[in-house]
């Protein structure tokens, strides 16, 4: 859903609760508060002024402040864009939002098919408190739709299957019941950054990053590549610094990387997580959003035999493979009996209406829709964006990785950056907010060298395109939205001190 | 909840020892040696245990001071003597369960002795001090008795809870159980499908399918602030950015809980309560709720059964205080769940000057502000006040859960004029988020405020009446005592003539003894009553269904007046013996006449 625009939401995502405050005391904790609170200070004056964390004025415990201002932080810049959000007829100049990972592409053919009479259901047992696991007609849906789109070699059963109002709210329940406070999982970066406040909000529970590099060394055989070493590296780092590691989490379909990992390798994780006893959280929210063929996506459901079923829990959502992440739906698959049972218990926190989970279930029982009408048009709309886009791109001169799956591109804009760090890449991103394009920077994603971008491509033509946009100059063989790209460097080479000030 | 239970002080020292330490043992460790303990947290173990601990060592002083009644001094000398015994057991179970989790890895949760290394329950004159468990022998029993290695400790206390509250409700309805133990509304249900069902429900839109602003779409929050200016009679319309929209009131308690309060803070209720509260809060804020008792006896004081009086408050306030706690506010639920309460603006405004003398913060919880069914009786919101004491500290909840009969539609509002805790509370809409579909359904069913009034509050409100009208009947006939009032979908009744002893054992054999004849009600301990025998009954469902569960409910209770008459024909030595464990672990409390009338019939 959303990534942070902010630079430094590393300290206060660590820093909530009573561990995190001890944890502002240790050594490694001093300079990243400090550092915090003095960009804070300079760049947002309101956005969550550190002075609304002392006590005197607030009326919220101190958890509550530090919740807000957290929030605040990481709103920044969706603020400006919903203050100034792109309307083909409202707002034909305002900002166009190519950093929510959506997929706005087949609206058309969702609302049609939500729109059919099968859809409109109302009966007494949808309106009264249901089974907080999710209504057994859902579940066994559920569990047949995962079976036949996972090839599963053997039948997936209801009883495995939660369903709950999101992805957030799946990682809060699944860090609360598998950690303590404090405890953390491992994670690969780049990584969709708001699972660090999925964790983090109610369980209090931290990651610690299995840091991926763009450069291809050793026997690496591609960017950004997760080997077992550095899982286990990360994993020794963690321990020495007195972290307790419970598990993995694992996006496959990566998130922002537009990867998969092939099976071997994820055979490979899940044994290194079996012989640590980690629990490996597979996100597989892109798993139908493969739109190239030749990429060969498995999902972990289809593996012959897990390494270790107890502690293997798969997450799938309809948000990005159905367009409808304003839905709220997810599941979680877990053979771990107990674990189902106390996620569910958190469910009451977590549910779902009766009535959308009635539609659900419509929807993944349509077979003949989903494969015939939905996937092919979906996959073909999802190609062609990215096709033109990366072409684009191309044209540009601009370096980016993408190889078929999920909505994004991530984009190398290291060139442009006069020094390679994260202030910079902090005011490119500006730049580009300035120049009406909200994208979502690496750091966001805890990428571990300043200058790389995510790119949400899944969006209508005609906003990829704004061929017409008044404010931009008319420079036909450019596409403006992406105009911004060629602009930086000019403007750096002409040496302008002030990056922040907008030449339109 | 040990204070309650040993509250017969008056007993010769001895016997209460060793009710104590039977209790205690079979409490914390009511499963058989070998078998899994999954639902046991290291925690609530350590915290029971310290709980008890903490007691043994204040009865073991006040042993050690008295010295009057030299004659009987042996006695006087065993009773410490065992005390001292106890207290190194009992600290000797914590060591082993702490270093069990220390060797063990974190991961591993801490196993609990098995029931048979502590077969001398008596620690009688054989048991000396020196006689503790060995340590080692002890682990080995915990790590036949193994526990789930996947859960955190938190994810198993989450589910052990989860499971103690709610599996009757979940697995028993289906076999043909009648449940009148869930506030749930169903007298309306077909008027809410045929107006789920209307044309304007559906409607697919972009934004609907696309992530939702934080705190949910404009268009509801507006359509909220118009609906509760409107029902609570507000003097100046609310602002929709007051309003906070989440899936269930009880995800709005959380999320306010979390942001008002840090962990190990609490908040003063008035009991009996809604039980939800407590799970809410402790869930995952963590948030301590400390109980204001209320009573039934009417005196100077009480001039209404279970009135709350600011005094009380004070009285707990401090309390709570002098053993360090940190209060930061005061929750009321208005109408009243269970008692079916309404406080007048009155009581209110003294309540809610109280919390602005003390700075607390007040959480209103006006879930049923329309199942007010008598005519005659007006509900005052706390947003109908001209003025409130404390703006910035009062937040009301409202959820559509009871009112519209909708508990599967999962909506819940927080209305707040503190933008800094409606901001706060709104960080959490990502995690109690509600479809966008359902959100447009919701404003349209409260935008259309003429159907409402003219076809479904009324409508809604004579049948809350006649299906109260009928339970009451049957309950006055039966002559059992019950709050008589206008509000709500329950009424509170006293069973407390069926209890022999009058203890919350009993009232939980009774509460079985319902269930083995089909029929589910809640009982008075769920909502932290101070005594036992009261019982909380759900009338909002329909006659046939009603009809049924109250020729169960009577067939209960004639059964269990023969066997009371039984037991009263036989002479005292003679008492069963195979209840007796349960029995004894509940030494008589108060010595309440089953005959006792209670001085509030029905009428009031």
């Amino acid at each position: 859903m959303f990534t942070l625009p902010q630079k430094n939401f590393r300290a206060p995502t660590t820093c909530l609760g009573p561990t995190c405050m001890q944890d502002m005391d240790s050594s490694h904790g001093d300079d990243l508060e400090g550092e915090c609170s003095r960009k804070v200070d300079q760049k947002l004056p309101g956005v969550g002024d550190p002075a609304m964390l002392s006590s005197g004025t607030s009326y919220l415990s101190s958890r509550g402040r530090m919740i807000k201002w957290f929030w605040d932080l990481a709103e920044e810049g969706y603020r400006t864009y919903h203050m100034d959000e792109y309307d083909e007829d409202k707002n034909p100049s305002g900002i166009i939002n190519f950093g929510t990972s959506e997929n706005k592409l087949c609206f058309d053919l969702l609302s049609r098919r939500l729109s059919q009479s099968d859809m409109q259901w109302v009966e007494p047992s949808l309106l009264q408190y249901p089974d907080w696991r999710g209504h057994l007609f859902l579940r066994e849906e559920i569990a047949k739709f995962l079976t036949f789109y996972c090839k599963s070699p053997v039948p997936l059963r209801p009883e495995n299957v939660v369903v709950l109002n999101g992805g957030a709210s799946l990682f809060s329940a699944l860090a609360t019941v598998l950690c303590e406070v404090g405890e953390a999982f491992l994670i690969p970066t780049p990584y969709y950054g708001a699972i660090t406040q999925h964790v983090c909000l109610y369980g209090n529970v931290r990651l610690a990053y299995v840091y991926l590099d763009s450069e291809v060394t050793g026997l690496d055989t591609r960017p950004f590549q997760l080997t077992v070493e550095k899982l286990e590296m990360a994993l020794r780092e963690a321990y020495s610094e007195g972290v307790k590691v419970k598990g993995v989490i694992l996006i496959n379909p990566q998130n922002p990387l537009g990867d998969v990992y092939s099976p071997e390798e994820l055979q490979e994780y899940l044994v290194f997580a079996k012989r640590h006893k980690l629990h490996v959280i597979v996100d597989e929210v892109y798993m139908l959003s493969v739109f190239e063929e030749s990429v060969g996506y498995r999902s972990v459901l289809s593996l012959e035999r897990l390494p270790d079923p107890q502690r293997t829990h798969v997450m799938w959502a309809t948000s990005k493979d159905f367009g409808m992440s304003g839905l709220r739906f997810a599941t979680l698959y877990t053979e771990n009996q107990d674990v189902a049972t106390a996620v569910a218990s958190l469910c009451r926190y977590h549910g779902l209406s009766g009535l959308v989970q009635y539609q659900m279930a419509q929807l993944l029982r349509d077979r003949d829709w989903i494969n015939q009408v939905y996937l092919p048009e979906n996959h073909a709309r999802l190609k062609a964006a990215h096709t033109y886009v990366s072409e684009e791109l191309r044209a540009l001169g601009i370096p980016f990785l993408s190889r078929g799956a999920g909505f994004f591109i991530w984009v190398d804009l290291r060139k442009y950056l006069p020094k390679g760090t994260f202030e910079e890449e902090m005011l490119l991103w500006r730049r580009f907010l300035d120049n009406k394009v909200l994208l979502s920077f690496g750091k966001a994603f805890e990428c571990k060298e300043p200058g790389w971008f995510r790119f949400v491509f899944s969006d209508q033509a005609h906003r990829l395109r704004l061929g017409e946009q008044p404010t931009f100059p008319a420079q036909s063989s450019l596409q403006p939205s992406l105009w911004p790209l060629l602009f930086v460097p000019t403007h750096h080479a002409i040496g302008a001190s002030r990056p922040l000030a907008s030449p339109f | 909840m040990s204070e309650n239970r040993y509250r017969g002080a008056g007993q010769p020292a001895e016997a209460c020892t060793a009710t104590w330490s039977i209790s205690h043992w079979s409490d914390t460790h009511p499963v058989p040696s070998g078998q899994v303990l999954r639902d046991q947290s290291i925690y609530t173990q350590l915290l029971e245990m310290t709980l008890h601990l903490r007691q043994t060592v204040r009865k073991h002083f006040v042993q050690l001071m008295s010295r009057e009644g030299l004659l009987q001094e042996r006695r006087h000398a065993e009773a410490v003597h065992e005390q001292g015994a106890l207290l190194d057991r009992l600290l000797c179970q914590m060591i082993n369960l702490l270093q069990s989790g220390a060797t063990s890895g974190l991961e591993l949760q801490v196993p609990l002795p098995a029931e048979d290394s502590r077969g001398d329950v008596r620690y009688g004159q054989g048991t000396q001090l020196s006689g503790q468990p060995d340590p080692v022998s002890q682990m080995s029993d915990c790590e036949a008795a193994f526990v789930s290695r996947d859960l955190s400790n938190r994810g198993i206390d989450i589910s052990a809870l989860y499971q103690s509250k709610s599996q009757d409700y979940n697995d028993k309805n289906t076999l043909g159980f009648i449940n009148l133990g869930t506030s749930e509304n169903k007298l309306c249900v077909d008027l809410m499908t045929e107006r789920l069902q209307e044309s304007d429900m559906n409607c697919i839109e972009e934004t609907l399918l696309q992530y939702p602003a934080r705190g949910g779409q404009p268009f509801l929050r507006e359509e909220v602030a118009r609906f509760l200016t409107y029902y609570c009679r507000a003097p100046a319309p609310l602002d929709p950015e007051n309003v906070v929209v989440l899936n269930g009131c009880c995800s709005v308690f959380s999320a306010l809980a979390m942001v008002l309060c840090d962990s190990g803070e609490a908040f003063l209720i008035p009991t009996p309560f809604y039980g939800g509260f407590a799970f809410s809060s402790h869930l995952y804020s963590k948030v301590e709720l400390i109980p204001v008792h209320l009573e039934s006896k009417i005196t100077a004081v009480n001039t209404y059964p279970f009135q709350l009086t600011v005094d009380k408050l004070e009285e707990a306030l401090l309390e709570a205080r002098l053993e360090g706690k940190i209060i930061r506010g005061l929750v009321l639920t208005n109408p009243q769940n269970p008692l079916g309460d309404i406080y007048s603006p009155d009581s209110l405004m003294k309540y809610l000057e109280f919390a602005k003398r003390c700075d607390l913060h007040v959480i209103i919880d006006e879930i049923y502000m329309l199942s007010v069914f008598d005519e005659s009786i007006t509900f005052h919101s706390v947003l109908s006040m001209k003025s409130l004491p404390d703006r910035n500290r009062t937040h009301v909840i409202w959820g559509t859960s009871k009112d519209f009969g909708i508990s599967g539609f999962r909506f819940g509002a927080l209305y707040t004029h503190n933008k800094e805790v409606a901001s706060a509370v709104s960080a959490f809409s990502f995690l109690h988020s509600i479809s966008g579909i359902v959100q447009h359904k919701l404003c349209q069913l409260l935008q259309n405020t003429e159907w409402i009034d003219k076809v479904y509050l009324p409508t809604y409100h004579f049948r809350l009446w006649k299906a109260h009208k009928y339970v009451t009947a049957k309950l006055k006939s039966l002559e059992i005592p019950f709050l008589n009032r206008s509000s709500g979908l329950y009424v509170w009744i006293n069973l407390k003539k069926y209890l022999d002893p009058c203890t919350f054992e009993e009232e939980q054999l009774l509460y079985r003894r319902f269930l083995d004849h089909k029929l589910l009600l809640s009982c008075g301990k769920a909502y932290m009553c101070k005594e036992p025998g009261w019982f909380r009954l759900v009338f909002a469902d329909e006659l046939p269904r009603l009809k049924l569960a109250m020729r169960r409910f009577c067939d209960v209770l004639e059964e269990r007046k023969q066997d009371l008459r039984v037991k009263q024909l036989e002479p005292p030595a003679s008492q069963p013996e195979a209840p007796a464990c349960h029995l004894l672990r509940y030494p008589l409390m108060s010595a309440s006449s089953p005959e006792g009338r209670d001085v509030f019939l029905s009428g009031l």
